[in-house]
């Protein structure tokens, strides 16, 4: 059974991903990829169900993965050749050479670890991964018809685009469940491979030199982690993860020589999840299509980089570099937060709150206590969700109204009311109570409880965070009819919507049973400490306390008395806005009766504060302390 | 019983809008005259509030003309009801000087209903004040609380 | 849990009241200080009844829910506040009715509208930062974030945290739009913005909001209670001079410009916090 369950998670993508490849057949791609969905979904769900378990494929497997770094490898060299970009090159290079003498020299039991093992944090990746990955993938199909259709393709590229993104679930999957570090190394640069060539989707100009700079950043991730698991091999003389996070506290505390395979580990991670001075290549990646984004952002690749932070979390923690990775996650959440209140582009702003949010991830990993790692375990899962369904909100409108700035969504209510209600549930979960993503924050303020600067910086940056949703939220809102008519959308695109907003709002509900289940159990595993009891369902420990049931019952009575009072209204009571008398509606656009009569329509902006948030003015600072932090963190950490 | 409140209420506490159309600013100067500390209308818990959403009394001064007839009906309109109107000074209540003029309308209650009318060029302090008071009794009788 | 229970029934009938009565003394001093007589000292609660008393109108009807949305999150505030709750989650839930507020705002094309909801975002961006910092203060002294933590001390917070004290009374100003900081909106004339973020919500709505305002008058003063949690004398005396202090910056200043309250609110607020800190270090 369970050998079926791996099978279907991880290898099963990587066939369907071969067939989608060859396949042209529209139709037939449709329910392959809707029935693929369906049984990542199924297979999740049962493996959590079954719970923490080892597990070792046949030695042949071994020998395919050894086969298949190297392909990668030399894909990436040909690429940097082709493309003539001396970084990619050397640092492939690098890699190869790295692999033989850790592959060949150093590793003498080859298949003596076991490739897999999963606890309730890899299960809950899993499940993250083949829920929201899938749904983002049945998006795509609605999606990616249009938008081929928009660009005027005669010949469909969609074989390849599916490829890579189902390829991609499966190498995500098998990256959070990968036991035998050199199987997560294969695994991780499957993503890289597969992010590069989705976010040069469209082959534009634009989007060729920012999947190349993707590529350098996330290469020069590959070669940290690489490094850091032959020195792993070196000072712990094994490469199964689970003897590592088992004896690994020993050797951090023993003369700190394991802080620098993880600090180059930690390096890898925050790469990929595209940490200050890193944060480029995520924001660059907006000009993929709108499913690759949200791959990208929610359940996989920037996920891939938190989850091995907070993954090898108890191996540093109580050591002066878990610290610094608190430091560096506590500034780039307010930094990244800052840029994204200066965008009016609702992708960019999208991109940075990402990045914010897997920065607060990676300072809860840093922060290193039981609360702090309940925290980062339900960020990663909330956010998953939330995010996703913002980035496929986005996309279902710039395909609607050919734009992706906010400013150009004033008033989408009236346009498409589904949609917007959708995006403003999304932005609800965001950043208000009682809904998950708050809950986790409210957890990581308070358990960096007594640092600081730590909460110096949390607290400046969760200001930061109100300001730019809460504006895009309500501008949507700003229409001149109540009742505005539902707009025609694929059942593809519509169906992964409603599902994610549903469950941002129910998993939100349940997240005391969520807690106990699937992350209390995790916790108490590394850290013999559960930090939270659940009093009739409530967060309570000494630090504090957050109501759950009853600030959701009690918000959702006054909601619902709210939408009660609100639907009272008619549309005799519908007044034209205040213009000091001289409003004039032309075409239902609101507007200034002007000189000699003429209609002077309203226009409105947001205060985007350049003085304070300007991206080019900010970005060069933020590179550069977060690149002396992480000089420092090396250092000071190995010291 | 919440009824007898809200009508309490509304007589203790009407908030005033100021609407200048086309005034010589005389009259502007003796309704603003009324905020300052001799006369304190604040007193009586009427405030200028500047907004005609939240206003119960709107005070026009001046004589209305073709350009400014529309806006000051777009202002009344504005008002939730309850609502009564004050034409302040002799332009407010007819034209005054000015009612033959090509360009005028007229008085204010060519354009919408008016309930007092403060007479005086420029109408006193006093008088206005008089006025609201005057308008507060007409709501008193439409609301049947005086006998 | 009976008593929570009458504690929090105690909050929602009995806080808007006072809320309101506090409202009507800050008029009335208002006017005293000003050399006039000033209003009754009920003026609010005939405001208010008058205000319910009008006909309804909005510009869509999404303003309706915010403004309901609104006072459920400062009432819901207030009462967790005299539940003994967390002092973040009362913060968090505070930030629902802002948010929502804001929203309503935002949802009319109204320049003025539009104008007071991105100052209210300003204004919240720049207090809320300082009630984190005070409260991560309080957590320091006590160990923990729970209001009830708070009255187990044996002396007072102001001891502890007199700068921090400075920093509340900084990020109360703001978020009760006093003058120097009534940006986004006035209890005054202020005819260039009209009412600001107020200006499209009316009637009802409008009443709504005034009592989403009284709750959140008691939910400032409740928090500037906390700093003398000893003795009910020392909390009643605190509060007043606090307000009282309120009352007199709000009728000496003129209205400055929402960057020198971001900068000043982020400045002086971290500046005053680290001192406080290090003091408290060196204790």
């Amino acid at each position: 059974m369970l050998d079926t369950l791996v099978f279907v998670t991880v290898l099963l993508p990587f066939l369907v991903a071969a067939v989608l490849l060859v396949l042209r057949e529209q139709n037939v791609r449709k329910v392959i990829l809707v029935a693929t969905a369906g049984v990542l979904a199924l297979a999740s769900l049962a493996m959590l169900r079954g719970g923490a378990f080892i597990m070792s494929p046949a030695p042949l497997y071994d020998t395919l993965i050894t086969l298949g770094d190297f392909v990668i490898l030399f894909v990436v060299l040909f690429v940097g050749i082709k493309r003539k970009n001396q970084i990619i090159i050397w640092l492939s290079v690098a890699q190869i050479i790295g692999l033989i003498i850790l592959d060949f020299f150093m590793v003498k039991e080859h298949g003596n670890i076991p490739a897999f093992f999963a606890d309730d944090l890899s299960l809950v990746m899993v499940l993250i991964i083949s829920i929201v990955g899938s749904l983002i993938a049945v998006y795509g199909i609605g999606y990616m018809k249009e938008h081929e259709e928009h660009l005027h393709l005669t010949k469909s590229k969609q074989p390849q685009f599916f490829f890579f993104i189902v390829l991609f679930l499966g190498a995500m999957n098998g990256l959070v469940l990968a036991n035998n570090l050199l199987w997560m190394y294969f695994f991780w640069e499957c993503t890289t491979l597969c992010s590069f060539m989705l976010i040069g989707h469209d082959d534009t100009e634009i989007a060729r030199k920012n999947a190349e700079r993707a590529l350098w950043m996330n290469v020069l991730g590959g070669t940290a982690f690489l490094f850091g698991i032959i020195l792993l091999q070196k000072v712990v003389g094994t490469l199964s993860l689970q003897e590592i996070l088992a004896r690994g506290p020993e050797f951090a505390v023993a003369g700190g020589a394991i802080l620098v395979p993880m600090f180059l580990l930690v390096f890898a991670g925050m790469t990929k999840a595209a940490q200050a001075p890193f944060q480029s290549w995520l924001t660059g990646a907006m000009v993929a299509p709108t499913p690759v984004s949200a791959l990208l952002h929610s359940s996989t690749m920037v996920k891939a980089g938190v989850y091995i932070i907070v993954r090898l979390a108890p191996v540093y923690a109580g050591t002066y570099f878990s610290n610094f990775v608190a430091l560096f996650g506590a500034f780039v959440f307010l930094a990244t937060a800052c840029l994204a209140a200066g965008q009016s582009n609702g992708k960019k702003i999208l991109a940075y709150s990402t990045i914010s949010n897997l920065a607060l991830i990676i300072a809860c990993a840093g922060i290193n206590t039981p609360a702090a790692i309940t925290a980062a375990i339900l960020l990663i899962l909330f956010h998953a969700i939330s995010k996703a369904l913002m980035f496929l909100c986005v996309g279902a409108i710039e395909q609607k109204i050919g734009s992706r700035d906010i400013e150009d969504m004033r008033g989408l209510f009236a346009v498409m009311p589904r949609t917007a209600l959708v995006a403003i549930i999304g932005i609800m979960t965001m950043m208000l109570p009682p809904f998950g993503m708050l809950m986790a924050k409210w957890m990581a303020i308070e358990s960096a409880h007594g640092q600081f600067l730590l909460m110096i910086m949390l607290a400046l940056g969760s200001g930061v965070t109100v300001l730019f949703w809460c504006r895009w939220a309500g501008l949507m809102l700003g229409t001149p009819v109540a009742k505005a008519k539902p707009e025609a959308q694929d059942i593809t695109v519509r169906a992964p919507l409603y599902i994610l907003a549903g469950l941002a709002l129910v998993v939100s509900f349940f997240s005391p049973v969520v807690y106990n289940s699937l992350v209390a159990p995790v916790v108490k595993m590394y850290y013999k400490a559960a930090p939270y009891a659940l009093p009739y369902g409530n967060f309570d420990s000494p630090v504090g306390i957050f109501l759950v049931y009853p600030l959701f019952l009690l918000l959702g009575l006054g909601f619902y008395f709210a939408l009660k009072q609100a639907r009272k209204v008619t549309a005799a009571q519908c007044s034209q806005p205040y213009m000091c008398g001289e409003q004039q509606t032309v075409d239902g656009k609101p507007g200034f009766l002007g000189p000699l009569g003429l209609h002077v329509p309203v226009q409105s902006g947001n205060y985007y504060l350049e003085q304070f948030f300007g991206e080019t003015m900010l970005s060069k600072w933020i590179n550069v302390i977060a690149l002396a932090v992480l000089v420092i963190m090396l250092f000071g950490g190995a010291l | 019983m919440l009824g007898n409140l809200i009508n309490q209420g509304r007589i203790k506490s009407p908030w005033v809008v100021h609407f200048d159309c086309g005034s010589c600013n005389g009259c502007d100067i003796e309704v603003l005259a009324c905020l300052t500390p001799i006369y304190d209308i604040e007193r009586f818990g009427i405030l200028n509030i500047g907004n005609p959403k939240h206003a119960d009394v709107l005070l026009v001064t001046g004589t209305v003309n073709h350009r400014n007839k529309h806006v000051l009906k777009n202002i009344y309109d504005q008002m939730p009801g309850p609502k009564a109107v004050i034409a302040i000074g002799a332009c407010g209540c007819s034209g005054g000087v000015f009612r033959e003029a090509y360009n005028v309308v007229g008085g204010v209650d060519k354009v919408i209903p008016v309930d007092v009318y403060v007479p005086g060029c420029p109408a006193r302090p006093e008088a206005i004040i008089d006025g609201v008071v005057a308008a507060l009794e007409k709501v008193k009788t439409l609301l049947g609380m005086t006998a | 849990m009976i008593t929570k229970i009458i504690l929090a029934i105690l909050a929602l009938v009995a806080a808007p009241l006072l809320g309101a009565l506090i409202t009507g003394v800050d008029r009335r001093i208002t006017a005293w200080l000003q050399s006039r007589y000033g209003p009754p000292i009920l003026q609010p609660i005939y405001d208010v009844l008058k205000l319910l008393g009008k006909e309804p109108m909005v510009t869509n009807t999404w303003q309706a829910l915010c403004a309901y949305v609104y006072i459920v999150g400062a009432a819901l505030s207030v009462v967790l506040l005299f539940t003994g709750s967390d002092l973040l989650l009362i913060f968090f839930v505070l930030t629902v009715g802002a948010v929502f507020l804001v929203m309503g705002a935002l949802a009319s094309p109204s320049p003025y509208s539009q104008i007071g909801g991105q100052r209210e975002l300003l204004q919240m961006l720049a207090y809320e930062p300082l009630l984190i910092l005070v409260f991560a203060a309080i957590a320091m002294v006590t160990g923990s974030f729970k209001v009830s933590a708070v009255f187990e001390q044996t002396r007072p917070l102001l001891y502890d945290l007199p700068l921090m004290y400075i920093v509340l009374g900084y990020a109360l100003t703001i978020k009760l739009r006093k003058s120097p900081f009534d940006i986004s909106a006035s209890a005054h004339a202020h005819q260039e913005l009209v009412r600001g973020v107020y200006t499209e919500y009316s009637g009802p709505f409008l009443a709504m909001i005034e009592i989403a305002h009284w709750y959140e008058v008691i939910l400032v003063l409740g928090l500037c209670a906390l700093f003398w949690s000893t003795s009910v004398v020392g909390m009643v005396v605190l509060v007043a001079v606090t307000y009282l202090a309120e009352i007199i910056v709000d009728n000496v200043t003129a209205r400055l410009t929402w960057r020198f309250m971001l900068k000043s609110a982020v400045g002086m607020g971290l500046v005053l916090t680290l001192v406080n800190m290090l003091w408290l270090y060196a204790q």
